[in-house]
């Protein structure tokens, strides 16, 4: 070995050892660690949990829930978590493995698609792909939109922290819940302020189902007609969101994370709708799932005024 | 009726008519720069170099420059590397091109998947936007492929001696490694003003396809070219009409158009000796 690689290889090793020490927290004061499986949906357990768990997103905020693939330290985190709460859905595509590793690794879960009245794709609704996850009878995965929906899964899963934990989280959750309920009672009259016309959603892919369905929209379609962001359009399907477009006078198109942005340009281009980025997916910067919540529906609610 | 199939998709629709112009100024690029690579066997690079671009499209939308910068820095990073290798060690350019090719489609990747900025991204850069080709990316790509043909009429005798005898390249004045460099140099800018279009993955399609399709039954490399552009322009065509009428993806509609009129070709000429005598390119 000369001195030079010598050097490099006492370099290289420094590196990975202060690579290691980097944050890796432990878990504080031996509390129980929820692993939710994304950021969304961590910042309503964190809401029911407060100062009780320590709350962590699988999928960071910002990343692409549909497409996300953990790494091996994620994964780690995954099989050393106290509880996952999961969507359940077919929402994590890219965690799918990860998760049945923890399964297999003894981590309980909690699903929070067991706990809600999942919505179901409507015969006829949107564009017709041949993408079974648009068929008829196919699953939303989309809940959080939804203020009740997610009432419904924080309920469900306080009674589960305390048969599995032992912890009474009931005084947190019936304040929750009417946290809840005000939200949607919120969000309800200013929807139905809007003249119902105009209450037409064209999304980048299928993600306003359960908001649709709560606050009395219509889904006109979408430009990845299906419910992840993983497709790759077809210029049959971007024709037929031009005519659904033509025919119902909508007027904008919500993109999200994952939307194919020039194609949305051309549409824009040749059907004159306006292009309006939508956080569907992520929290806004340091906001919880009210805020998302409340950030959602006031840019839908102002673009289609 | 035929017409209302065959023609109307493209008056109706502007997004598709730009998509047909972009794709045939694509198509007429990678006929004449595809034509050399099948003629000079730089298969591989031209592999690579369509690999190879995208860390440099990753880095440059993190910084928020223009993806084609990018591309053309992944790309000259890539020509540079495999000429680095090679003079430096004993290994051979198909080991350097592969050792790049792996190393730098890995680091795009590992790029992408790991930043906030365009979680989603990569299918994009992978295989392309051609239904949402901005009017003013098709006068960047007929000035590009102006300068390619411009290129490849100016060095033609140097790339004919190139592709037949090398040695009778340096004793005509004409410098292979110089010219060599060139050719790098266009597949490279094909690469670069076409993954917008059709994105990294599938342009190699185009690049080959054609060619090989045309090298099936052209004698002399002017009708070649001519031909490689001609199917190009055709399998674009059927691409977006098949991803019109059958919903299919349109980039993959298209390389899968350029590669089955390979296999067609091939099969004709199997069946047709008459055919099959011509077919040997000089």
């Amino acid at each position: 070995m000369t001195t030079r690689s010598r050097i490099l290889a006492a370099a290289l090793g420094l590196t990975v050892l202060l690579g290691c020490g980097r944050d890796r927290a432990p878990a504080a004061g031996g509390k129980k660690t929820i692993v939710a499986t994304y950021s969304i949906l961590a910042a309503a357990v964190q809401d029911l949990a407060g100062d009780a768990f320590t709350v962590r997103s699988a999928i960071p905020n910002g990343l692409d829930v549909h497409e996300w693939e953990p790494s091996a330290r994620d994964i780690e985190a995954l099989t050393h978590a106290d509880l996952i709460v999961e969507n359940g859905l077919g929402l994590e595509g890219g965690m799918g493995k990860a998760l049945d590793q923890a399964r297999q690794a003894g981590v309980g879960f909690f699903t929070a698609g067991d706990h809600i009245t999942v919505r179901r794709v409507a015969a006829g609704e949107g564009i017709p792909s041949g993408d079974p996850d648009q068929a008829a009878g196919a699953r939303d995965p989309h809940l959080w939109t939804d203020p009740l929906a997610v009432k419904a899964v924080v309920d469900a899963l306080a009674v589960d922290l305390g048969r599995r934990f032992g912890v009474d989280l009931s005084a947190r959750a019936a304040d929750l819940d009417a946290r809840l309920t005000a939200l949607d009672a919120e969000i309800r009259a200013r929807a139905a302020a809007l003249p119902a016309g105009r209450r037409q959603l064209v999304t980048g892919h299928e993600s306003l189902g359960y908001f649709a369905q709560r606050y009395g929209f219509k889904l006109v379609g979408a430009v990845i007609p299906g419910m992840t962001t993983e497709a790759e359009g077809s210029a049959a399907n971007l024709e037929s969101l031009k005519r659904l477009i033509r025919q119902t006078r909508v007027s904008v198109v919500f993109t999200e994370l994952g939307t194919p942005p020039r194609t949305v340009e051309a549409l824009a281009r040749e059907s004159g709708v306006r292009a309006v980025p939508l956080a569907t997916h992520n929290l806004p910067p340091g906001g919880d799932y009210f805020a998302f919540e409340r950030g959602l529906s006031a840019t839908i609610l102002d673009a289609l005024k | 009726m035929i017409l209302d199939c065959l023609v109307t998709p493209f008056t109706a629709n502007a997004f598709l008519l730009n998509a047909l112009l972009a794709g045939i100024l694509v198509s007429v690029a990678c006929g004449i720069v595809g034509t050399f690579v099948v003629l000079r066997g730089l298969a591989f690079i031209g592999d690579a170099l369509a690999h190879g671009v995208l860390p440099g499209v990753a880095i440059a939308m993190l910084l928020g420059l223009p993806g084609m910068l990018g591309a053309a820095a992944g790309a000259l990073g890539m020509i540079f590397g495999i000429g680095f290798i090679t003079r430096r060690s004993n290994l051979s350019p198909d080991t350097a091109i592969g050792l790049l090719f792996v190393g730098m489609l890995a680091l795009g990747v590992a790029i992408v998947s790991r930043s906030h900025a365009f979680s989603g991204d990569l299918v994009r850069i992978l295989f392309g936007e051609i239904l949402g080709i901005r009017p003013s990316e098709l006068a960047l790509q007929l000035a590009a492929t102006l300068v390619i043909a411009v290129l490849a009429r100016v060095c033609y005798r140097p790339f004919l001696l190139l592709c037949f005898s090398p040695e009778q390249a340096e004793v005509s004045g004409f410098p292979p490694r110089r010219y060599h460099a060139i050719m790098l140099g266009m597949i490279a800018l094909t690469v670069v003003v076409s993954f917008r279009t059709v994105g990294t993955l599938l342009v190699f399609g185009m690049l080959l396809a054609p060619a090989a399709s045309a090298a099936l039954f052209s004698r002399k490399i002017t009708t070649m070219v001519l031909s490689a552009s001609g199917i190009g322009a055709f399998s674009v065509y059927t691409g977006l009409l098949a991803s019109y009428h059958f919903d299919i993806a349109a980039g993959a509609a298209i390389t899968l158009a350029a590669s089955l009129i390979f296999f067609i070709l091939l099969t004709a000429r199997q069946l047709l000796p008459a055919a099959g005598a011509a077919g040997r390119t000089k």
